[in-house]
């Protein structure tokens, strides 16, 4: 009942904007009328949506930048997110991710593992699992909006202490391996994303970066795998000036009210797909095989 | 790199910003570019209007911006926002004047903070310095500044001013007399070409 009022609402808001707008007189008012809109929209967004769907932003480079590219990817993204529910998971996040495979029995093929990076923006946002199956190392890049993509799964939602995990790939095995049947660990709704603080131990030189030149927290001990040398030229290297650079973080960056108005776009839709996927656990859940037999 | 960091919030600036930074000639390297800009920010925070090379001037446009449009945002209370005020603000009553005299003058102001001009280039023969760097000048001020403006006023039309009036009022005359002494000039001309006699025998015969 409620809810067919406030369509009800929201739909004389809107004939209200039109009858304004046709006369010019009023537009001062009409102006007004839609901020009043927006400013209702955007105090139901959440500061944590910037987080959660980073790749609903565009790409900061100036000459990448295409507002109708923009907003047709971000309608294709919705219209894809209807098909398939894709969750809130971050880097150091556990996933396992379904994608179609025409040469395996079932034609689905199941992927665990740590997340360790993701990147890019708009359709081509992808993420990285990693885990390490019979003593191999593998790392698998699945792209979000991908059709083939069928389901993903998050097994432990969790952060790490560090924005990408590519040094899992030198740190000892043990840290990269976890069970592809793991039971997925639920959080309780509406609390805050819980930080791993897990430190790592990497294994001795040589390694594929160097690691000692980024500003790793989630290495344990780092020191004792180097030499003077490297502590020397990892010093010439560093550019602590860089913290101080206020444009550079602008020209890398969306600002706020950019940010406000991208997600004020999406918000309506993506309450009601959540909304829905909710439904659809529940119902799930509530569906018990019966333990006596007639 | 290709996705938006979105760890720290920061509002948009109202002020035109190019999609490259400008490397700005200088010895440090990009540590040394920074220390140069900030020295340009100190001065426009403290003197509120300078006189700087252009390129200069408009790098330390988007910075000054940014560290006021910060000081706003987080206020002097945020550590992150002291250390950066610290880092770019060299004088440190300069800091001081940030939190306190720019922030509550910038926090409802619709337009920008700053507010830049191309300055008239002057080219000196008689100085050799000079002539070396025939400057591209420009005055970059804080907006609310106590200073006299930088443009003249133009929201009064010219037209009114007493000299302009009186000018006009000259311009008219000067018209009206000419286009008189033409008038009888003509009137003169015509009777003197024409023969005297001619004239009268037409007349008599009418």
């Amino acid at each position: 009942m409620i809810r067919v009022l406030q369509r009800q609402i929201n739909r004389k808001q809107n004939v209200l904007v039109r009858y304004l707008s046709a006369q010019p007189e009023s537009e001062a008012k009409e102006s007004n009328v839609e901020q009043k809109i927006l400013k209702k929209k955007s105090s139901f967004i959440s500061p944590e949506y910037r987080f959660q769907y980073q790749e609903f932003l565009p790409d900061p480079q100036h000459r990448l930048r295409n507002s109708v590219r923009e907003a047709l990817e971000r309608k294709d993204m919705l219209s894809r997110r209807t098909q398939i529910y894709i969750p809130e998971f971050y880097v150091g996040s556990i996933v396992a991710a379904t994608s179609s495979d025409p040469h395996s029995q079932g034609k689905t093929n199941r992927f665990l593992g740590i997340c360790i990076d993701r990147e890019r923006c708009g359709l081509k946002a992808n993420f990285i699992l990693r885990n390490v199956i019979d003593h191999q190392g593998i790392e698998i890049k699945f792209e979000m909006y991908d059709p083939t993509l069928q389901k993903i799964e998050v097994i432990k939602l969790e952060k790490r202490l560090d924005e990408k995990l590519y040094y899992l790939r030198d740190a000892l095995p043990e840290y990269s391996t976890f069970d592809l049947n793991m039971e997925p660990e639920l959080i309780p709704e509406g609390s805050q994303v819980p930080v791993n603080p897990l430190k790592v131990q990497l294994k001795p030189r040589p390694w594929l970066e160097r690691w000692e030149r980024q500003e790793l927290k989630g290495v344990e001990d780092i020191n004792q795998h180097l030499y003077d040398k490297h502590r020397r030229l990892a010093a010439m290297r560093a550019t602590p000036w860089e913290k101080y650079d206020l444009m550079k973080e602008y020209r890398k960056s969306i600002p706020e009210e950019e940010q406000k108005k991208i997600f004020s776009e999406i918000f309506s839709r993506m309450k009601q797909i959540n909304d829905e996927h909710k439904k659809n656990m529940k119902a799930k859940r509530s569906i018990t095989k019966p333990k006596t037999l007639a | 790199m290709n996705a938006a960091e979105v760890t720290k919030l920061m509002s948009e600036l109202k002020v035109a910003v190019k999609p490259r930074h400008r490397r700005l000639k200088n010895p440090g390297g990009s540590e040394g570019r920074l220390i140069n800009l900030s020295k340009t920010v100190t001065a426009l925070l403290k003197y509120e209007r300078i006189e700087v090379h252009y390129s200069r001037g408009d790098e330390a446009r988007g910075y000054a911006e940014r560290l006021i449009s910060d000081a706003i945002r987080y206020g002097d209370q945020h550590k992150p926002t002291m250390e950066m005020a610290d880092f770019w603000l060299r004088d440190k009553s300069v800091i001081h004047k940030l939190f306190k005299v720019l922030c509550p003058r910038f926090e409802n102001y619709k337009g920008s903070a700053t507010r830049m001009f191309m300055a008239p280039r002057s080219y000196n023969l008689d100085n050799k310095d000079v002539l070396k760097k025939y400057k591209l000048l420009s005055v970059l001020e804080l907006n609310g500044n106590p200073y006299p403006p930088v443009l003249p006023d133009r929201s009064q039309k010219n037209r009114r001013l007493i000299h302009n009036v009186l000018l006009n009022e000259a311009r008219k005359e000067f018209y009206l007399q000419k286009q008189k002494s033409e008038s009888d000039k003509d009137v003169n001309e015509e009777i003197v070409t024409k023969h005297p006699v001619e004239n009268i025998n037409e007349t008599e015969t009418k």
